[in-house]
């Protein structure tokens, strides 16, 4: 879990506040997100998670045969493929069409060869459990089109007949408070102005009136309270195909049914499991013999847009069987990936050494002033960046402070992995040259003498390394988190500053208004604060 | 005259092993009899890394057309014909086969207790959950088993070396 950093997005902060709730909150959690979960808004210049980002439906399809469904067919067909895929009723494995065998000569080996032709009629088979329909007396003449011979079984089910009734039933009466709950729906939702249709339709479905509940709207109140006694007028009296409680005998297992197959039950296996009987959309038979296969439900696709600006920050393509996106605008490729983590030094190692059992002891020691710690930043853009790291200070006194390189210093441009192989040599020869603080021999001293671990550590490629120190007051418990404000500049691929300029030669003089600042906030979990007793009784035993 | 068996070099066989017609053995495949003698009828289609393991004093008889898939760890003291031990199973040497059983990939056979397991019992999932199969497709199954056979017996040799009848 620790060390860890997360990504701050302000969805859900209050106001226009950008600050981060403080980290020792538990509720804190809930805003902060790894960086591959999140999206980057290029229109609005922000971070979006996926609480915030609408999502939109691209497509369904089966994931079996990977077969796209058109979205007007997919009410119809139940949500599920109307083709030749099934799952296994007994292990959800994908059943297959199996001719059946040639007729018993007696012997029960074949003597000459089958040919591929089998013969009907077909069955559905597991290959992993080796459940077949004809143990439920399913069958089929033609090895094709599967769910259209089913279909009659499936329609034919008394709950399902039932409910096709009642949503006749109801379909007039849902039309006509639709269109008079859409009429004085509108208004509120409007100013909502860049809802799609979908989420609209959504909001308009969950704030419409429930026939027999009077809405809680003073103004409507009345004319509700008189729509519900004109309805129950103009509702007729709806009357089920079949008498209530009489499912019972239907095979579908009534309740003293299912007390009367428990009673006479002599092993577990018998009953059918939760999870078999989960996936079904009617109540099935407990009996695990009894169970029929159903059709495998479709999957879909789904693409999300910016809340704040409508765009698309992520698309997929329409192929089922294509994994690829046709927009991806992941924060990923845009903010700087930091990755947090401890030096070999003698606590990190005594840490480590402790095995599993004291791996949640923490590595961070009450009372030190030099708790060292590291961050690893990485340039995903093509060109260099400058990083400003600020964390954010701790209120109480009594807990920690953290010290990291505030001045800003510069990571690398990232570049397709080929070149790093010939590049490696110069980087290392700059930072010699530099002088910079880095190096394995001024580390290693650093470890042995006087800390110097605050400053960059270390540059190669596209990766920068910052060393950083925890302070710990001798009483503090608890965790090391603490909220670090991120801020790069960037040279801008918009033109649009410098189009104004003269557009001269000299143009790298006027480099400098070209460069744009992006801050984001991230939260560092060092682990918790292990006390100095704790680590003295940890080394005896 | 029936097929001869196809035994790669690459395979560890230890102790009194006798291998039937048509039998197949993949390379790195292990078949220790480590205290009795191990008997594999016809037929049988033993791949990769598959250990086969006899503790006990009396012959390990495995009857004809088993299938035991890839890294599988059989230890029975007797199995029937026409069984399938599918990839990284383990069958325990306290259960003894009878024929067209199934045990599923990585399903563990275990019992503590002596055992056989009944003609047609088809042992899945994460659980090794028990169930009985219909025998339905038992004659197209039994079909592709031959020809599976045939095939490798005919492919396995272009590209491995075969232990020549050293007795076998």
């Amino acid at each position: 879990m620790w060390p860890s950093i997360q990504y701050y997005c302000p969805c859900l902060s209050s106001a226009n506040t950008l600050t981060p709730p403080p980290p020792v909150l538990a509720s804190s959690s809930a805003s902060f997100h790894s960086l591959h979960n999140l999206y980057f808004c290029e229109e609005c210049d922000a971070v979006r998670c996926n609480r915030c980002v609408s999502v939109e439906v691209s497509g369904y399809y089966c994931p079996n045969c990977l077969f796209e469904v058109p979205s007007a067919s997919v009410r119809a067909e139940k949500n599920r493929c109307a083709r030749n895929c099934f799952s296994c009723p007994i292990c959800r494995a994908t059943l297959s069409v199996v001719a059946s065998d040639p007729p018993d000569d007696g012997t029960g080996r074949p003597v000459t060869p089958l040919n591929n032709v089998g013969e009907a009629p077909y069955l559905l088979y597991c290959n992993y459990c080796r459940w077949d329909s004809s143990e439920v007396g399913i069958t089929f003449e033609k090895p094709t089109g599967l769910a259209a011979q089913l279909q009659k079984y499936e329609d034919s089910a008394p709950e399902s007949l039932e409910y096709e009734r009642l949503k006749e039933h109801f379909e007039p009466f849902l039309r006509a408070s639709s269109l008079s709950s859409s009429t004085h729906l509108l208004p509120p939702t409007s100013h909502h102005l860049h809802t799609s249709s979908a989420t609209a339709a959504a909001s308009a479905a969950l704030s419409r009136d429930i026939p027999g509940i009077s809405k809680y709207n003073p103004v409507a109140r009345s004319r509700s309270g008189r729509d519900r006694t004109t309805n129950k007028d103009e509702m007729p009296e709806y009357k089920s195909r079949v008498e209530v409680g009489l499912f019972g005998q239907l095979g579908s297992g009534g309740d003293d049914a299912d007390v009367e197959l428990l009673r006479y039950t002599e092993t577990a296996g018998e009953i059918a499991k939760l999870e078999q009987r989960w996936g079904n959309s009617w109540t099935t038979s407990l009996r695990m013999s009894e169970l029929r296969p159903l059709r495998i439900p479709l999957h879909s696709k789904v693409s999300k847009r910016c809340p704040a600006c409508r765009h698309i920050l992520i698309k997929p393509e329409q192929k089922a069987q294509s994994v690829r996106y046709k927009i991806k605008l992941a924060a990923a490729n845009y903010l700087p990936a930091l990755s947090v983590g401890f030096p070999q030094t003698q606590a990190a190692k005594r840490a480590a050494g402790k095995g599993a059992d004291s791996r949640n002891a923490g590595v961070m020691l009450a009372g030190i002033t030099n708790n060292a710690f590291r961050v690893a930043l990485t340039n995903p853009l093509y060109d260099p960046i400058q990083v400003r790291l600020s964390p954010q200070r701790v209120t109480d006194g009594r807990g920690f402070q953290v010290s990291l390189p505030l001045t800003p210093f510069s990571i690398g441009a990232f570049a397709e992995a080929w070149e790093y192989d010939d590049d490696e040599d110069m980087f290392d020869m700059e930072d010699d040259e530099l002088g910079l603080e880095a190096g394995r021999g001024s580390r290693d001293k650093d470890a042995r003498g006087r800390a110097k671990n605050v400053g960059v550590l270390e540059r190669r490629a596209n990766v920068t390394v910052v060393g950083g120190e925890v302070n710990v007051h001798k009483s503090y418990r608890g965790q090391v988190k603490f909220n670090m404000l991120v801020s790069y500049t960037y040279r801008s691929d918009d033109p649009l500053p410098s189009e104004d300029g003269a557009g001269t030669p000299s143009r790298a003089v006027v480099k400098t208004p070209e460069v744009k600042t992006f801050s984001f906030y991230t939260v560092v979990d060092l682990g918790p604060v292990l006390s100095k007793d704790d680590s003295e009784s940890m080394q005896q035993v | 005259m029936p097929p001869i068996a196809v035994v790669c070099q690459d395979v560890d066989l230890k102790g009194d092993i006798t291998i039937g017609p048509g039998t197949v053995v993949h390379p790195k495949a292990a078949i220790f009899a480590l205290v009795g003698p191990i008997v594999i009828g016809a037929g049988c289609i033993i791949e990769e890394a598959v250990i086969i393991v006899n503790r006990r004093k009396d012959i390990m008889r495995i009857g004809d057309n088993n299938l035991f898939e890839i890294g599988c760890r059989v230890e029975c003291p007797s199995i029937g014909d026409f069984n399938t031990i599918s990839t990284r199973a383990r069958v325990h040497n306290t259960v003894r086969m009878t024929n067209h059983c199934v045990v599923g990939a990585q399903c563990l056979v275990v019992p503590a207790e002596d055992e056989t397991l009944d003609e047609y019992t088809c042992i899945y999932g994460p659980a090794a959950d028990r169930r009985t199969w219909s025998g339905r497709g038992q004659v197209q199954e039994a079909d592709l088993r031959t020809k599976h056979g045939e095939y490798l017996r005919e492919m396995l040799p272009k590209f491995n070396r075969l232990r020549r009848s050293d007795g076998a």
